[in-house]
């Protein structure tokens, strides 16, 4: 370890290891359960045991054929990543105008996004239907059971969270580069593309990874506005849920199964991006 | 809300200490691309819902919903007389708790996280795992392991307590909270590890050259960079919190225990269950208006939104 | 510069577009006979995947050859599932052509005036009423005239018992009264081993109890406009269900937090006597288990508790009538091929078909005769003809809701071991406001 790097360690190393050691322990006995259940069988997953009493890996062969899976992580991927890739673009330039200028209406704007998150989604359900499915019969537009559609919902659901964590953090970069590149004359478009956009990577990556994950993990919307060939992993994972009345144990190891080939994609995802988390300013050279 | 009526059309506010920006140059339409989505998906549906809350409607009059009978306020003398209040109670203080509880671990990991070594892209990996599990996923899970002959009081015998019920009665609530905490921790987490990139290398060393002994350190000089992020982090998670429909509904199912009748479970059993729309749409608004008192409330005590001239130096 | 920009930003609004388009969509054409596509909502099948993939493709064959049009069928994943589904497509107007509705539910669908009502032509048309198992027509409507719901499978409910252990305790036959049931429980119960599994915390299990017992004790819960909860029926009823855990021990105490599936491990462990309301799809889940080969099914008891013989007025009501309804949307533009459909899917050698992959009985007259001579089969086919039809009023899922809420709040009090007739009465009291407000409603 550099010097440099000692320098920016927070806590000290004991404190840090027992730390890391109780966050791990508290994630990670829940998710064991999940993989041991996966591998389990259904009686011995619903009569609560921790520790199989017999493995086998074939839940993970049949969760492709009980449900559209492949179908449906394909659809959360494409939805979610460009309503991830929107979202953050649309974010920051919208935070861009609400933090560097000042003009009436600024904060009002900025308190009802915050108040747009306060409404339930139980709430949109229906009159969103409603909306969706009559652009459909007044202007021909199909909207219901496309992914066009799903990607509208989401990244406006998305997208007053983005714009607020993209101006908590731009608030926090200083404007001289702007300023200097302005009066060279360059455009706003310009300067967001080169200058913001890569200062806020860090933020840009947060945002985008929570707009992902609200498409990633959202049933309702998803459930009414797809068909089955645009149904969403979601959806797809709901099914591995289901449990006749009165009848048949639900097939929990192949949802413990699905649950985590399902989360393998976004944590992945993250592993790949999650270097621009660190050190977007520092690393940025803001000088 | 009036929230987006056209910021050009206002009249120009007074042009601050900027060189070179006239007004003319503001680029205000670049608000327009998120302003039309949010009014076409947003605001368009919500006028629509607060229509659906002033008529009988239910499934008698769902079909013909146009034609429904307008009943006025009826819906929202009802609603008040349903325990709603006592299910926004439940809610609120179920969603206070659980963001009271997640912001110092979600800080916490991120300053554990903060430096390399050798597997942090791995733990930092698995942090995020209760976040990517779809909740219904996560309350699948903690309800197998929560049932009177699950995992947990299994464990809880060889220690020598009696788990007793964890999904019927007033522990219920606790569970929820639990549940819940378990679940989105990882979200301040991401907020927190944000923020932290935005402290200058240099602050790191100015401070280690004091040599400031940590909590001083994190206190003064590291935590104030946070404060920023972590609050709207709190203010977004409790709203999370407390719109969270799925988890209580997989966890305990519908009706459910009435420790945990939260405001969700009753818009949603009294609007897909119940079929009773009007009355669903007149207890989400109300709910709606009695959050946004408090949200309003904080968000001028806490000056998230003010701006802040030149940034931070 | 600015070109390369507006370039970039080009391409990547075209990928982004493509992305979302591509092989997305792909609605329902329009035009007329070949071409068309039915839209037809049933419920997802866990158990039997494959089988069910394959009856789909089967069909959908089946039905172009006969029809020119296809089928694209749609699944939902639970009763909630399917509830929003088909409230967002009557509101809207569109959506699927067919639904495979619960039986319980079809009173709620029937409400909303959004499914094509059966008259003579449409009957004609699916091969005429007689086709199907007369006791499965109770609850396709509110009278004759006013039907919407057409029988396509039956799920009666009935119980399963261990047949080892009744053995050695020296039970010759499964109990036909609740009393002798309770009383063999007793006998079941020692060391490890219980008289019953029961799944007091599940969502749809308690009310069928409380239904059964009150209508065999003579009360029906609704009577016309008045709901009548509030009854000493009820109230024995409850008393009972929550005795055999709280009084006579016969169950374990774990049982408080069990849902359905709970109780069908716990069965499926051997270490049971009786496994109260499940069905012939159970079977499937129950083989996994210890209990393998040493069970079989029996009709649920049909003489009301504290009574050795049914009353005068109290009806045998073996099981509710349970099972699936198909619906023709009234908004559907292939109201021909729907019913085309639905007379494909309710003939007799299709509906044999789908028992073989399924487990669900036909609702088809001929074909469940057929399988009446099927001995493990015998008390599952005796309770399709047994089965009572729930009150059909648009009020009744409010019923029922208020009905498990007793349950649902009783829970701790019965984790504790006793549960006073003044909670119950409490309690019952609170149901019988709900559902007679429901009624109120109901036009």
């Amino acid at each position: 370890m550099s010097a440099s790097a000692e320098a920016t360690r927070l806590l000290p190393r004991p404190m840090l290891v027992t730390l890391t050691v109780l966050l791990c322990a508290m994630v990670l006995v829940p998710v064991s359960y999940i993989v041991l259940a996966s591998l389990n069988s259904d009686v011995g997953v619903a009569s609560g045991e921790f520790w199989p009493s017999s493995f086998s890996l074939e839940s993970y062969t049949k969760i492709w054929t009980t449900a559209d899976l492949s179908t449906g992580i394909v659809n959360s991927l494409i939805v979610c990543a460009c309503t991830a890739v929107a979202s953050a673009l649309l974010g920051t330039t919208t935070a861009y105008v609400l933090v560097r200028y000042s003009f009436l209406g600024r904060l009002t704007i900025l308190r009802g996004l915050v108040g747009l998150q306060s409404i339930p989604g139980t709430l949109m359900l229906l009159p969103v239907f409603v909306l969706f499915s009559s652009a459909g019969n007044y202007l021909g537009l199909t909207v219901i059971g496309t992914r066009w559609g799903l990607f509208v919902a989401y990244l406006t659901f998305a997208l007053p969270f983005s714009t607020w964590v993209m101006v908590t953090y731009l608030r926090g970069l200083p404007r001289e580069l702007e300023e200097a590149a302005r009066t060279e004359g360059a455009s706003t478009l310009v300067i967001l593309w080169r200058i913001v956009f890569p200062l806020s990577l860090p933020a840009i990556v947060v945002s985008g990874i929570f707009a992902f994950l609200l498409g990633w993990n959202d049933v309702l919307f998803a459930s009414v506005l797809t068909r089955p060939e645009t149904h969403t992993a979601a959806v797809a994972l709901q099914i591995f849920g289901t449990s006749q009345e009165g009848g048949a144990l639900p097939v929990y190891s192949q949802m413990m199964a699905a649950a985590l080939i399902c989360a393998m994609p976004v944590v992945l995802l993250y592993l790949t991006f999650q270097r621009y988390l660190v050190g977007g300013l520092t690393a940025g050279g803001v000088k | 809300m009036t929230t987006l009526t056209r910021p050009e059309q206002k009249a120009p506010a007074a042009p601050r200490r900027r060189r070179g920006v006239t007004q003319q140059q503001r680029p205000l339409w670049l608000l327009t691309p998120g302003g039309v989505l949010l009014v076409l998906v947003v605001l368009i549906p919500l006028a629509l819902a607060v229509y659906l809350s002033l008529l009988d409607l239910d499934q008698y009059t769902l079909r013909r919903w146009i034609e429904a009978p307008f009943i006025g306020l009826g819906n929202y003398v009802e609603s008040l007389d349903s325990g709603l209040l006592h299910s926004i109670w439940i809610s609120v203080s179920f969603s206070v708790l659980s963001t009271a509880v997640t912001v110092p671990i979600g800080i916490a990991a991120a300053l554990v996280t903060q430096n390399a070594y050798r597997g942090r892209g791995l733990v930092r990996a698995a942090f995020l795992i209760p976040y990517v599990l779809p909740s219904f996923v996560v309350a699948s899970v903690w309800r197998t392991m929560l049932q009177p002959d699950g995992v947990v009081n299994a464990w809880l015998a060889k220690a020598g307590v009696d788990g007793g019920l964890w999904l019927s009665g007033s522990k219920s609530y606790w569970t929820l909270v639990l549940v819940e905490i378990w679940a989105a921790w990882p979200f301040i987490y991401l907020m927190a590890l944000a923020a932290l990139q935005s402290v200058d290398h240099e602050v790191h060393e100015a401070s280690a050259v004091d040599g400031a002994t940590w909590w001083p350190k994190l206190r003064r000089v590291i935590l104030p960079y946070l404060r920023g992020p972590v609050l709207l982090a709190c203010l977004l998670a409790t709203l999370n919190h407390i719109n969270n429909f799925t988890l209580p509904f997989v966890l305990f199912g519908a009706p459910a225990p009435d420790d945990v009748n939260v405001m969700p479970m009753l818009v949603y059993v009294t609007s897909f269950q119940g079929l009773r729309f009007g009355l669903s749409a007149a207890m989400a608004v109300v709910s709606l208006i009695l959050i946004a008192i408090p949200l309003y409330v904080y968000l001028r005590a806490v000056r998230l939104d003010v701006h802040e001239e030149g940034g931070r130096k | 510069m600015r070109k390369m920009r507006a370039a970039t930003a080009l391409a990547g609004a075209t990928v982004l577009a493509v992305a979302l388009t591509a092989c997305g969509g792909g609605d329902d054409g329009g035009g007329d006979g070949e071409g068309k596509t039915l839209n037809v909502l049933i419920g997802a099948n866990t158990q039997y995947p494959e089988e069910f993939q394959a009856w789909q493709k089967d069909i959908s064959a089946k039905f172009k050859a006969q029809t020119g049009a296809e089928v694209k069928f749609e699944t939902f994943a639970s009763a909630n599932d399917e509830l929003t589904k088909i409230q967002t497509s009557v509101v809207a107007g569109s959506g699927p052509d067919v639904y495979a509705v619960g039986t319980t539910f079809t009173p709620t669908a029937y409400s909303t005036g959004a499914f094509v009502k059966l008259g003579d032509e449409q009957w004609q048309k699916i091969g005429g009423k007689d086709k199907f198992n007369p006791a499965t027509l109770g609850i396709s409507g509110p009278d004759e005239q006013n039907q919407v719901g057409i029988p396509w499978v039956s799920r009666p409910f009935v119980m399963a018992y261990n047949t080892d252990l009744l053995k050695a305790a020296g039970i010759e036959k499964p109990a036909t009264t609740w009393d002798e049931l309770t009383q063999q429980a007793k006998q079941l119960t020692k060391g490890d081993q219980y008289g019953l599994a029961i799944a007091y915390k599940d969502n749809f299990d308690p009310w069928k109890f409380v239904w059964g017992m009150a209508a065999q004790a003579g009360n029906p819960l609704v009577d016309g406009k008045t709901a009548r909860l509030q009854d000493p029926t009820v109230q024995k009823a409850y008393e009972t269900y929550f005795g055999w855990l709280a009084k006579d021990k016969v169950v374990d105490p774990a049982a408080v937090g069990w849902t359905n599936p709970q109780a069908v491990a716990a069965f499926a462990k051997g270490k049971t006597g009786y496994f109260m309301l499940t069905t012939t799809t159970a079977a499937n889940s129950l083989n996994q288990g210890a209990v393998k080969g040493k069970w079989k099914f029996a009709l649920l008891p049909t003489v009301p508790p504290g009574a050795t013989s049914r009353p005068a007025n109290g009806v045998e009501a073996a099981s509710i009538l349970s099972g699936d309804n198909l619906l023709v949307a009234d908004y559907s533009k292939n109201k021909d091929l729907a019913f085309e459909y639905v007379k494909l899917v309710t003939d007799q050698d299709v509906q044999l078909d789908y028992y073989k992959k399924f487990g669900n009985l036909p609702a088809n007259a001929a074909a469940l005769q057929s399988l009446a001579s099927d001995p493990t089969l015998g008390p599952v086919t005796e309770a399709a003809k047994k089965s009572v039809a729930t009150p059909f009023t648009g009020a009744w899922s409010d019923i029922q809701l208020a009905l498990t809420n007793v349950a649902v709040q009783s829970l701790p009090d019965l984790a504790k071991g006793s549960i006073s007739t003044q909670q119950i009465d409490a309690r019952v009291a609170d149901a019988q406001k709900a559902a007679q407000s429901a009624l109120d409603r109901a036009k």
